[in-house]
């Protein structure tokens, strides 16, 4: 059959192309599929020669540090993209968990103590209770999503609303009086900020670590599971997936869940890195975690992203904020340099995914 | 035949990276004729065609119209020196009026700035009525049915007075008394003087309607001979370059025990009202009727992608509900759905993700993790038994073929180990070559003691592989025949019965 | 799975080459130390490049640093305390050796502690400015110290002020004649200081003066109010804010009514000039002749608002002084770059008894002022 011999053809033209000398062409395929990354290398490398400071340990585990604490907010509106989504509550709930997590966890003795006849509980069990509350507020934009077919876009503007005003009565509630929440317990700042490990004399802060399980249970979760595939099938087109069995109100509601519950996994960290938490807490988190994640490759086309390329996105992030600290670019270009990478990054990521005319 | 040529292509190539998509090609189109275009997908009709509109740039070849070299930059260059195409997909806004898209981009302006919306509405009456269509010129585009939307696209290129209009598979979504509707439009058009393109994969239509045929096979021109010099086989020679002695494969599935019994089916949201049937094991059940007489209907209630209103499904003699696809599914159900870009495939996604999509319970490991491993030996599984032809798992399904796709969501299906098949015009917009593969694999699951119900509206196909046909009309059951012993005519008559 | 493996592998690298690097940077870092005393390294952090007054004060300090030729890095908190506290971590990983800090969060000190805990493990001298930081913060570490305003002295001011000029103008202002001046009050930021000390002395000082004149008090335009402000939401003291407050205001209470708003006291003059902007909208305050002006007062002394003074359009601000505040902090940056001890060189200044703080005076600011 033609059909078959022409595809056998092509098949054999993809065989013979790996083959292929390096062409300029291919090169240059090559060198525009992995931009980011080459792009990424030639700044770190420019960035270690002007200054000497930048490849120092102290200095590589600050950017490990802030990509760690940002990461799991990343993580969550990551899924929310993958659906064709977005998140813009993710700030106000990381500014709710943080002032939870944070008034419960003062110590015995903080000055303005907000529940004032509060022994602090057990800190995993806050960080629990906070991963309670921002999945409920998850599931709650994720009903919506589901349940009316509003964009995500709409609701969680109208719930980034609701969960600030949440926020505002919560930090004038007990006796708190809408002054910053501090003064926590060691339990809970030697959890988060305190150490483990120590690399060439600099500690490397414990939530660090969080951020690592947190990066491996959501690789596991989008991979190695129904849901993550479902959720997949359902970002890349919803109504077949709802034909072939995909439960498409559960695994909306889940992703958004799931979300949430991420974002208070920041939440709990901000509140002990930061140690000083108001309403202002978290605000605006959302806009760098989504345009790490479409750095990260991760398509508002919809069905397609990486758990990795969500870390790298991440990582590219702090890297444009430490690196540009360290050659001391003027702080009022900052904005302009972070907006076109964001522009240049999506643009060569939208070059994979359109189909060639 | 001697008059000079309307149009003329001559030794056209364009060749993409690693493919030489057009060699030396040529077409000539005289003032008066249909001429038709046939070949395989992927022959380079579309192309061609492309070239002509200044989609893509020809690499060599002149393109003269009426005597003049001609080069369009863009298809609205095309189009204001009178070359018009009306498109397979339809591209128009859908959220716009049927005047909106008629006018779009050149809206008959007042003083400059002001749509004038009167000159528009009377344009749009006077070219409507010498077509003698009839679409409410105020309707919005996507509340009508495909038919009118393309009466539009017509009414269009009438419009810009074209001199060259091209037809691409003009029938594809259309019913008998709609194809018979454009074919006295292009008639008509033909005796105005018109030079019509017309691209079809059907041979009956071609033959009744075209002067000319041009054939092409793998970028390359093949010949170009009047119509009535030419038969079916002789056609499908020319285009695969081989004879294909017979369009379906031999019927060797036995009907068995009923395993399904529907009674009194109806849609809540839909036209589809009382339907009863029953389906038997290793039967093949066709379902006929014209476009909007619910046969689609039939299936997704069914199946219950769409809602029910009442009826009752029995499986086996036991009653079963099918609320939503999911419980569906787990009843022994599968659903290939019409609009396969639509609904079937995750375009984006590889070819593992979407065949494993709709049984994902069955890989699962300690009751989380999937099993990578058995995930690929089920997709190799599907490969090999669908014979898709694919480099690798890894392939996104949207750089395959249609015909491949479409192997991929039966593979997908087979994998649920479903009872009763439903088949939503499994052939569409597929090739030749490539229908006869899915015909086989249709015969060979009845064989194996499953029930398929098929849908199409493509009649020969019902009749050449179905054991039993009903006939939908007006969202009513309005009769049953034996694909054996029935005609043409007859379903057509009962296709008709309550319109 | 394999590119994961490949994702692990390339991290646990990277941190084997930190590791390795790590042996050459302890005899490194003792160079470092030597350099240190010779070429300083100043890492100024703002707290937010969109707040009017600290951008004057930036500019001044960018001036007199290149004046003097020290190498120095400004950092935009942008408002976000998180922020700020990554851009610490960054300057002093890169080596900044003089940290000068206008903090973000000020409700609590332990934001500030932890920039001065920074600084302490790094070994190099902290000076905040301008947003108060607790007394505990800065005796916490000898080499930390303070430049800003005693917070409550603008407050007072602001009260004096108003009182003093309400007793000359009191018929004027008084539009409904009912005797008691109805005022609004818009607070900059909840649980700040320095908008908790403006918010209380500007009207309990202005009550003070009224009463012993033997007039009332002053009263919140809106009785249901029981805070006697309003605040922007947002912590940002935000023209914005005010000038949308005082639109829905002025939506309900009028001259014609009998109800209208007849004083404005704001918290900073970008809050001031906020809600100016909606006052002339609605046809006072446009400084011509023959309008009705209602007293706005601010704070800061920026130059659109004096210039706003000068024209009739507003009443009064207090000057808080951007470049004493910035030629205070260059002479402390000074003491450090010639070696000297942080807090010397400072008698000229006033500098609170108890604690390494130094308080840049206010001063008034009225038509005449402005005018002179």
């Amino acid at each position: 059959m033609s059909k078959e011999s022409k595809t056998m053809e092509r098949e054999a033209q993809v065989k013979a192309r790996a083959k292929e000398p390096w062409t300029a062409r291919r090169v240059g395929d090559l060198i525009l599929n992995n931009a980011l990354i080459i792009i990424m290398v030639i700044a770190v490398i420019y960035i270690a020669i002007v200054n000497k400071n930048f490849m120092k340990p102290a200095s590589i585990i600050n950017i490990l540090a802030q990509t760690c604490a940002y990461l799991p907010v990343a993580l969550g509106v990551g899924g929310c993209i993958v659906l064709t989504g977005t998140d813009l509550s993710a700030g106000r709930i990381v500014g709710l968990t943080a002032c939870i997590s944070a008034s419960l966890l003062q110590s015995v003795d903080a000055a303005s103590k907000m529940w004032v006849n509060l022994t602090p509980p057990n800190v995993i069990l806050v960080l629990i209770l906070a991963m309670v509350i921002g999945g409920a507020i998850g599931a709650f934009n994720g009903f919506f999503v589901a349940k009316f077919k509003l964009h995500p876009f709409i609701v969680t503007l109208a719930s980034q609303l609701i969960v600030y005003t949440f926020l505002l009565l919560y930090v004038k509630a007990g006796n708190n009086n809408g002054m910053a929440i501090s003064g926590l317990d060691k339990s809970y700042s030697g959890f988060i900020t305190g150490s483990l490990l120590k690399i060439g004399g600099t500690p490397i802060p414990n939530y660090v670590w969080i951020a690592v399980i947190c990066t491996i249970v959501m690789w596991f979760i989008w991979n190695k599971t129904t849901f993550g595939k479902n959720m997949f099938a359902l970002g890349a087109n919803e109504e077949a997936a709802r034909v072939s069995g995909v439960n498409v109100f559960a695994t909306t509601l889940m992703v958004f869940a799931l979300a949430g519950a991420m974002y208070a996994v920041t939440g709990f960290i901000e509140g002990a890195r930061v140690a000083s938490n108001t309403a202002n807490t978290g605000l605006n988190y959302e806009s760098d975690a989504i345009a790490a994640c479409v750095i990260g490759g991760v398509s508002f086309v919809g069905g397609i992203g990486k758990i990795r390329g969500i870390v790298i996105g991440v990582l590219m992030l702090r890297l444009i904020f430490v690196g540009l600290n360290m050659i001391g670019i003027n702080q009022d270009l900052f904005y302009i340099i972070k907006g076109g990478i964001i522009l240049f990054a999506c643009a060569l990521d939208m070059r994979k995914y359109l189909v060639k005319k | 035949m001697d008059q000079p040529a309307l149009l003329e292509m001559r030794n056209i190539c364009k060749s993409f990276p690693g493919v030489k998509a057009l060699d030396n090609v040529s077409l000539t189109v005289r003032p008066g004729t249909v001429h038709a275009l046939m070949g395989e997908n992927g022959a380079g009709k579309s192309t061609l065609m492309k070239c002509l509109f200044g989609i893509y740039s020809k690499d060599s070849g002149t393109i003269t119209l009426e005597g003049k070299e001609v080069n369009f930059k863009s298809s609205k260059e095309a189009m204001e020196n009178g070359v018009a195409m009306v498109h397979q997909e339809l591209n128009q806004a859908l959220t716009r009026t049927v005047t909106d898209n008629l006018w779009l981009g050149r809206y008959p302006k007042v003083g400059g700035i002001m749509v004038s919306e009167g000159t528009m509405r009377k344009r749009t009456k006077e070219i409507f009525d010498q077509l003698e269509v009839h679409v409410d010129p105020k309707a919005i585009m996507s509340t009508m049915p495909v038919s009118q939307r393309q009466m539009v696209e017509i009414a269009k290129a009438v419009s810009y007075d074209a001199k060259v209009i091209v037809f691409d598979e003009p029938t594809s979504s259309l019913t008998e008394t709609e194809v018979e509707h454009l074919f006295r439009i292009i008639n008509m058009l033909r005796d105005k003087g018109c030079g019509i393109i017309y691209i079809s994969h059907k041979m009956e239509e071609i033959l009744r309607i075209s002067d000319e045929v041009t054939i092409m096979r793998d970028g390359q021109y093949v010949a170009t001979k009047p119509a009535k010099d030419l038969t079916m086989e002789e056609i499908i020679r020319l285009m695969v370059g081989r004879e294909l002695t017979n369009r379906f494969p031999p019927k060797e599935n036995v009907p068995g025990e009923t395993i399904l019994e529907v009674e009194h089916l109806s849609g809540k949201y839909t036209r589809l009202q009382e339907a009863s049937f029953q389906l038997r094991a290793g039967e093949i059940l066709g379902i006929a009727g014209l476009d909007g007489s619910g046969r689609t209907e039939v299936l997704e209630n069914l199946f219950g992608s769409m809602t029910k209103a009442s009826g009752t499904i029995r499986l086996h003699g036991k009653e079963i509900k099918n609320r939503n696809p999911r419980e569906s599914i787990k009843n022994g159900f599968a659903l290939l759905t019409e609009e396969r870009r639509a609904t079937g495939i995750f375009g984006i996604r590889d070819i593992l993700d979407n065949t494993v999509i709709s049984n994902l319970k069955s890989y699962l490991m300690g009751g989380i993790c999937l099993s990578d491993k058995k995930m690929r030996q089920d997709t190799d599984w599907a490969i090999q038994a669908m014979r898709i032809k694919t480099p690798s798992q890894k392939t996104q399904i949207r750089s395959l073929s249609g015909g491949n796709q479409q192997k991929v969501i039966i593979g997908r299906w087979l994998l649920t180990k479903p009872e009763v098949l439903l088949l939503d015009e499994p052939t569409r917009g597929i090739d030749v070559g490539a229908k006869y593969e899915i015909y086989e694999l249709i015969i060979n699951l009845a064989k194996e003691g499953k029930g398929v119900i098929m849908v199409s509206s493509e009649m020969p196909e019902l009749l050449g592989v179905c054991d039993r046909i009903l006939v939908m009309s007006g969202g009513q059951l309005a009769g049953e025949v034996d694909a054996k012993t029935t005609s043409q005519e007859e379903i057509l008559t009962l296709a008709a019965k309550y319109v | 799975m394999k590119k994961f493996l490949a994702l692990i592998l390339a991290l646990v690298m990277s941190l084997s080459l930190v590791a390795c690097g790590s042996e050459e940077t302890t005899d490194e870092g003792a160079t470092d130390g030597d350099t240190a005393a010779s070429e300083l390294n100043v890492g100024v952090f703002y707290y937010n490049y969109s707040d009017a007054y600290i951008t004057t004060v930036r500019n001044a300090m960018d001036g007199l640093l290149e004046e003097a030729g020290i190498t120095y890095n400004n950092y935009d908190g942008a408002g976000n305390q998180a922020t700020q506290l990554d851009q610490i971590n960054t300057a002093i990983s890169n080596g900044a050796n003089l940290l000068v800090v206008n903090i973000v969060e000020t409700s609590s000190p332990d934001a500030a502690q932890q920039a001065c805990d920074a600084a302490k493990n790094a070994g190099i001298p902290i000076i905040f400015f301008n947003r108060e930081v607790e007394n505990s913060v800065v005796d916490s570490y000898e080499n930390c110290a303070f430049v800003g305003t005693d917070a409550a002295e603008a407050g007072h001011m602001q009260g004096e002020m108003i009182g003093n000029y309400l007793l000359e103008n009191y018929d004027a202002v008084d539009l409904n004649g009912d005797g008691t001046i109805s005022y609004v009050l818009f607070k900059g930021q909840e649980g700040n200081k320095e908008a908790e000390y403006r918010t209380q002395y500007s009207v309990e000082d202005a009550d003070a003066i009224l009463t012993e004149a033997g007039k009332p008090a002053l009263s919140f335009y809106d009785a249901n109010n029981t805070s006697k402000y309003l605040v922007d939401t947002t912590g940002n003291w935000s023209s914005q804010a005010a000038t949308d407050y005082m639109n829905t205001i002025l939506a309900a209470y009028s001259e014609a009514s009998g109800n209208m708003v007849e004083l404005v006291i704001a918290n900073n003059d970008g809050m001031a000039e906020g809600a100016i902007a909606a006052l002339q909208a609605a046809g006072y305050n446009t400084g011509e002749e023959g309008s009705t002006t209602i007293p706005v007062y601010g704070v800061d002394a920026m130059d659109s608002a004096v210039q706003k003074i000068e024209n009739g359009q507003m009443t009064g601000t207090v000057k808080q002084d951007a470049e004493g505040m910035a030629n205070t902090i260059m002479t402390l940056v000074n003491n450090i770059n010639t070696g000297a001890a942080l807090m010397d060189n400072t008698t000229d200044f006033v500098v609170d008894s108890d604690c390494a703080k130094i308080r840049v005076p206010y001063a008034m600011v009225t038509s005449e002022e402005a005018a002179a």
